[in-house]
């Protein structure tokens, strides 16, 4: 009787080590498991470039510190190795080349970054065709997302080039970014809703009386886009705006007094300039040194960058700012994780971060949380938990507190929230500092607005 | 006229005779042959694609401004023929529907035809005028594009469509319109047609005085030139399966320059070899740039990536020192290794 | 809309410009006049001139008048490095080579200047600046007003040394009948060498004029040596008068056209004069001197 005891014993501690030491052996890492790659799609002749670089290997390096990405095919978490694909000056003949090479070669997992409208939709193609997924966080056309049928093909007519039929390549792409049309639509708003009550009450103006807007802008896709938006959400939402002055300079322009006094010409209340942080500086000094047109500027989100800051000097004071991304209108921040992420970026790298680098850093935490949640870094899968991303909302604010893609004819793209910031001279640190003027709320933060929008000091209005 | 005409003829089927019992003929055919091959031992889609088509692309590109400047006229703005090929190759298949291998003809061309305006306007053009006149150009086709972008979609650029599948059946099909090209390019040149235009490019006040009517020959060279670097846009805008304005960048009106006189200019082979050369360093040195950032930061702190302005650098070094050195480019230097090892060899064998 | 005092302003502006393109103009028409020699990289000159200058005038903490100097000078040594290195070697060989040199030193600048200073838009402050003069509804900056005088001194000096110097005696015979003046006993080799780094000091100062008014950035070369071509063609090959006078009416018509037309003409506008030009009268409108 105790020989079977101690024989049924041993068979059931025999029974149990082996069950325990075979579901161990399926938890150790799997001999599969290799670093996840991800390819950074930046074009680092630009300082926009530069700063996505720097806001990318920030977010790598943070994630794997924190010991990497969970991987539950592999039972491991490993580490993202970032590949490089510089597209140079993000034309279309330079941005294939890099992006494939990527995809092909290296073989990464995911694709992250994208520049101008041209190149992107040129270099997207590659993904589209290869299956992978695309997180394009640059680009200021909607098309990038919507050439395809999910998006009724953004509305290109049938037989137009741009169109893609590929159904499921299309669904391997993601727009993190903003918009023509959402910039557009906040500054269009902010001019109707806060401008121009103040300038009724401030110069005894007839309410009847339209605000005069004058648009300036860099003769491509991004400055075309964005004066044909600007005007048709005018036009469409009956806002009390008049486009009195439209000039557009080619882009390699660096003095614009010309195109600035034919402006003053037509005596506006306010001007939209649409270009990048050089140029815009530059028009804004311009402006009011050379050309006396003292009214007040407003310049669009791709100019939140330190060097916007440094070389508009005094000039900026009291003009405005679209933005998506404020490091300059705090600390106290909006959000809390803008706090830490100007602190770690400006430990690491000894100047403020910029716009383009936001959205980057954003798109490295979206892609850890979708391959953690589709445990794999099988492409399908993780395009499927990109589409069903629900992480808080993180540099970039969004309607509804969280980072969500669409499925509907907004294929793929988030709902940001963006914001009117004006610029205020600092003496102590010798160059202007914002603060969030429009709008006053945004879910998912609260109270927004953190100072009222004031006129500038020598400012002049328009014609009456 | 008609009579010098058909002399030409004659002489350009005699040359065809004379090649294809030349030496050189069995060369040529070996290098075809390992170009034909290769896609048999290269299984990597990007070298096919990005790197070795490109190559024979601007092989034909390279080879059409050789033909040109052969006749004295270095055309600075050869990027606006590239890109009205590509642009006219592409809108004509999009727009009209037309089959993309009559898209390509036609819009070789329309660039042959602009060609000749241009060529008319440049005729009594010294050498550095015509080049400011041609770059002038290649900036100017930039605003008119933009002008009528609801036409044209430029600005933004637009997909083109393609004759046959990526890869592999495009490489083939570049192979062979380059063969074709530039065995034409050829023919001219070792013709009566391509001594007029070496006589014209050495002097031509002398080629005046000896009755060659040079503009004639002038506008000639540039309307072939142009037909081909129209071919080669076209084929180019399928490589990339975009067009847009980009393609009349500057940098693509160096390109070809560069590519023949590396290679050597005025001679057949030089663009070619200028072609593979170039296409090799821009494709491939690009790979040790995060090195180089982690070497050189320190010194040149401005910069965020010093591999691209390196490289540029290093690229305008290389054609001024081969402009003062070795002013006939890489191909004799090249021939001289040749020969040299073969004279070697067949010493060892006395 | 178009005003009297705008219309003004733009004139006066094309001639601050203008004034700085003939300062840029001259410098090449006087290589072109001595040497024969036509150097597409001189606009990459005008934009060394400017980093110079910008590096002076930081770095030193100099005037930014005073950085003029020092523009002129290192930019001409510049030149006495390429008239000796790359431009003699070429001069007398095929035809193109110059043009082919000219590019790759084209490329040459434009990237050193990146790897030093990035790619970044700078400008040279200058302690007037924002400081305006005003007539009536005119006002006008006073650095543009000292670009205007700053180019006329020059020019003033440049006449006295054409006109009153040995060497000015030298470069004008050798403009003439560089083998005539040979056998009169005319040291060709220093005449090139002298020539060649007083077209790249002009060049320099024209940089450095440029840095205080415009920002400027390692691409800026480019146009600005078309548009010194589209001059010299104006007012003809080896002409200096015809350069001063091409100069500033150019500048004037290339504000006038961005006023009325709009910026986007702005390039295009010298390439079209070149071209309608080029076609009508090949040896432009003033004819040449001297081949």
């Amino acid at each position: 009787m105790q020989k079977k005891l101690i024989i049924a014993l041993i068979a059931a501690i025999v029974v149990i080590a082996v069950v325990v030491a075979g579901w161990q052996l399926t938890q150790l890492p799997s001999p599969e498991a290799r670093s996840i790659k991800i390819g950074l799609v930046a074009c680092y002749e630009k300082a926009e470039g530069q700063d996505m670089d720097r806001a990318a290997k920030l977010a790598v390096k943070e994630i794997n510190d924190a010991g990497g990405v969970y991987v539950a095919e592999w039972h491991t978490s490993v580490q993202i190795e970032l590949v490089i694909a510089d597209t140079e000056d993000d034309t279309p003949g330079k941005a294939v080349g890099p992006v494939t090479r990527a995809v092909t070669e290296d073989q990464v997992d995911l694709l992250i970054g994208g520049y101008t409208s041209a190149g992107t939709l040129a270099d997207e193609v590659v993904a589209i065709d290869e299956r992978v997924p695309y997180i394009i966080t640059g680009a200021s056309t909607s098309l990038v997302t919507r050439r395809g049928p999910q998006a009724n093909y953004g509305g290109l007519p049938e037989g137009d080039p741009l169109r893609i039929d590929d159904e499921e390549g299309m669904s391997y792409v993601f727009h993190y970014c903003t918009t023509t049309a959402d910039y557009s639509k906040t500054v269009v708003n902010f001019f109707a809703e806060t401008m121009k009550p103040l300038l009724d009450s401030t110069y005894e103006f007839d309410a009847s009386r339209k605000l005069r807007l004058a648009i300036l802008y860099r003769d491509d896709a991004f400055g075309k886009g964005v004066a044909a938006d600007s005007k048709s959400i005018i036009e469409n939402n009956n806002l009390p705006i008049d486009v009195v002055a439209e000039r557009s300079y080619p882009t390699t322009a660096t003095s614009f007094q010309t195109d600035l006094t034919a402006i003053k010409a037509a005596k506006p209340d306010a001007v939209y300039v649409v270009d990048f942080i050089a140029n815009t500086a530059e028009i804004i000094k311009e402006g009011q040194r050379d050309v006396g047109l003292n009214t007040v500027y407003i310049a669009v989100e791709c100019c939140e960058d330190p060097a916007y800051y440094t070389l508009l000097g005094e000039y900026g004071d009291k003009q405005l700012l679209e933005s998506k991304f404020a490091p300059y209108a705090g600390p106290p921040f909006y959000l809390e994780t803008i706090e830490t992420y100007v602190t770690n970026y400006q430990q690491e790298y000894d100047t403020l971060p910029g716009m383009m680098g936001a959205d980057t850093y954003d798109a490295f935490y979206i892609a850890k949380d979708a391959i953690e949640r589709a445990g794999t870094v099988d492409k399908a899968a993780v395009r499927d938990a990109i589409e069903s991303c629900a992480i808080d909302q993180m540099l970039i604010i969004t309607e509804t507190g969280k980072i969500e893609f669409s499925v509907g004819t907004d294929y793929h793209e988030i709902a940001p929230v963006t914001f009117v910031e004006q610029l205020i001279w600092n003496e102590d640190v010798g160059e202007c500092r914002s603060k969030i003027v429009y709008p006053a709320t945004a879910p998912g933060v609260g109270e927004l607005k953190q100072a009222d929008f004031v006129l500038p000091t020598a400012y002049e209005p328009g014609s009456p | 006229m008609n009579r010098s005409l058909v002399n030409s003829l004659g002489s350009i089927k005699r040359e065809l005779v004379n090649f294809s019992h030349s030496q050189k003929f069995y060369f040529v055919l070996v290098a075809m042959a390992i170009v034909a091959i290769v896609p048999l031992f290269v299984r990597s889609d990007y070298v096919i694609g990005e790197v070795l088509t490109p190559m024979i692309i601007f092989a034909i590109y390279a080879s059409s401004w050789n033909l040109l400047a052969s006749s004295g006229q270095a055309s600075l703005g050869h990027a606006a023929f590239l890109g009205i090929g590509g642009f006219a190759s592409a809108l004509l298949a999009i727009k009209l529907g037309l089959p993309p291998l009559i898209g390509l003809f036609l819009g070789s061309i329309l660039s042959a035809a602009i060609g000749l305006l241009i060529g008319l306007a440049c005729v009594r053009l010294k050498a550095w005028f015509l080049a400011m006149v041609t770059f002038g150009f290649s900036v100017i086709i930039v605003t008119l594009i933009s002008q009528f972008d609801s036409v044209m979609g430029g600005i933004m650029g637009f997909p083109t469509p393609l004759l046959v599948p990526r890869g592999v059946p495009f490489y083939y099909m570049t192979f062979g319109f380059a063969a074709i090209s530039i065995l034409i390019m050829y023919l001219v040149m070792k013709s009566k047609i391509g001594l007029t235009f070496r006589a014209i490019h050495q002097n031509e006040l002398e080629a005046k005085m000896i009755g060659i009517n040079t503009g004639k020959y002038r506008l000639i060279a540039f309307v072939l030139s142009t037909f081909f670097a129209g071919l080669a846009g076209g084929l180019y805008a399928q490589s990339i399966r975009y067009i847009q304005v980009s393609i009349f960048d500057p940098y693509y009106s160096f390109l070809p320059l560069m590519m023949a006189v590396i290679g050597g200019l005025g001679t057949i082979e030089g663009p070619i070899i200028g072609s593979a050369i170039i296409v090799s360093i821009e494709s491939y040195l690009p790979r040790i740039d995060p090195v180089l950032q982690g070497f050189l930061h320190p010194l040149f702190p401005s910069v965020s990536n010093v591999g691209p302005p390196l490289r540029m650098l290093g690229l305008g070094l290389f054609l001024v020192v081969v402009v003062i050195f070795a002013p006939k480019g890489v191909a004799p230097l090249i021939k001289k290794a040749y020969n040299y090892l073969r004279s070697s060899t067949s010493e060892e064998k006395t | 809309m178009i005003t009297t005092s705008g219309l003004i302003e733009t004139l006066l502006w094309g001639v601050a410009n203008g004034c700085i393109y003939i300062l840029l103009a001259t410098g090449l028409n006087i290589i072109f006049g001595v040497m024969k020699l036509v150097n597409f990289a001189h606009g990459q000159l005008l934009m060394i001139g400017a980093y110079i200058a910008f590096a002076a005038a930081t770095a030193l903490g100099l005037n930014a008048y005073i950085a003029i100097l020092v523009a002129m000078g290192l930019v001409a040594l510049i030149g006495v490095g390429l008239e000796r290195f790359t431009f003699r070697k070429v001069l007398g060989t095929e035809k193109l080579n110059e043009i082919f040199v000219s590019l790759g030193l084209i490329y040459v600048f434009e990237n050193v200047a990146v790897l030093l200073w990035g790619n970044r838009s700078q400008q040279i402050a200058s302690p007037f600046q924002g400081l305006q003069l005003s007539l009536g509804e005119v006002s006008i900056g006073y650095d543009r007003l000292l670009a205007i005088s700053v180019v006329i001194v020059i020019l003033i000096a440049l006449f006295l040394l054409l006109k009153k110097t040995k060497i000015g005696l030298a470069m004008r015979a050798t403009s003439q009948k560089s083998t005539a003046s040979m056998l009169m006993g005319v040291n060709i080799e220093k005449v090139y060498i002298f020539t060649f780094a007083l077209g790249a000091a002009l060049a320099g100062a024209a940089g450095a004029l440029y840095g205080i008014i415009f920002p400027f950035n390692p691409s800026i070369g480019a146009l600005p040596t078309i548009k010194a071509f589209a001059i010299i063609i104006l007012g003809g090959l080896g002409s200096i008068p015809g350069a001063v006078i091409g100069g500033l009416l150019y500048g004037i018509a290339e504000n006038t056209a961005v006023y009325f037309l709009g910026g986007i003409w702005q390039d295009a506008i010298a390439f079209a004069l070149l071209i309608i030009v080029l076609v009508i009268r090949p040896t432009g409108i003033f004819g040449e001197k001297g081949e």
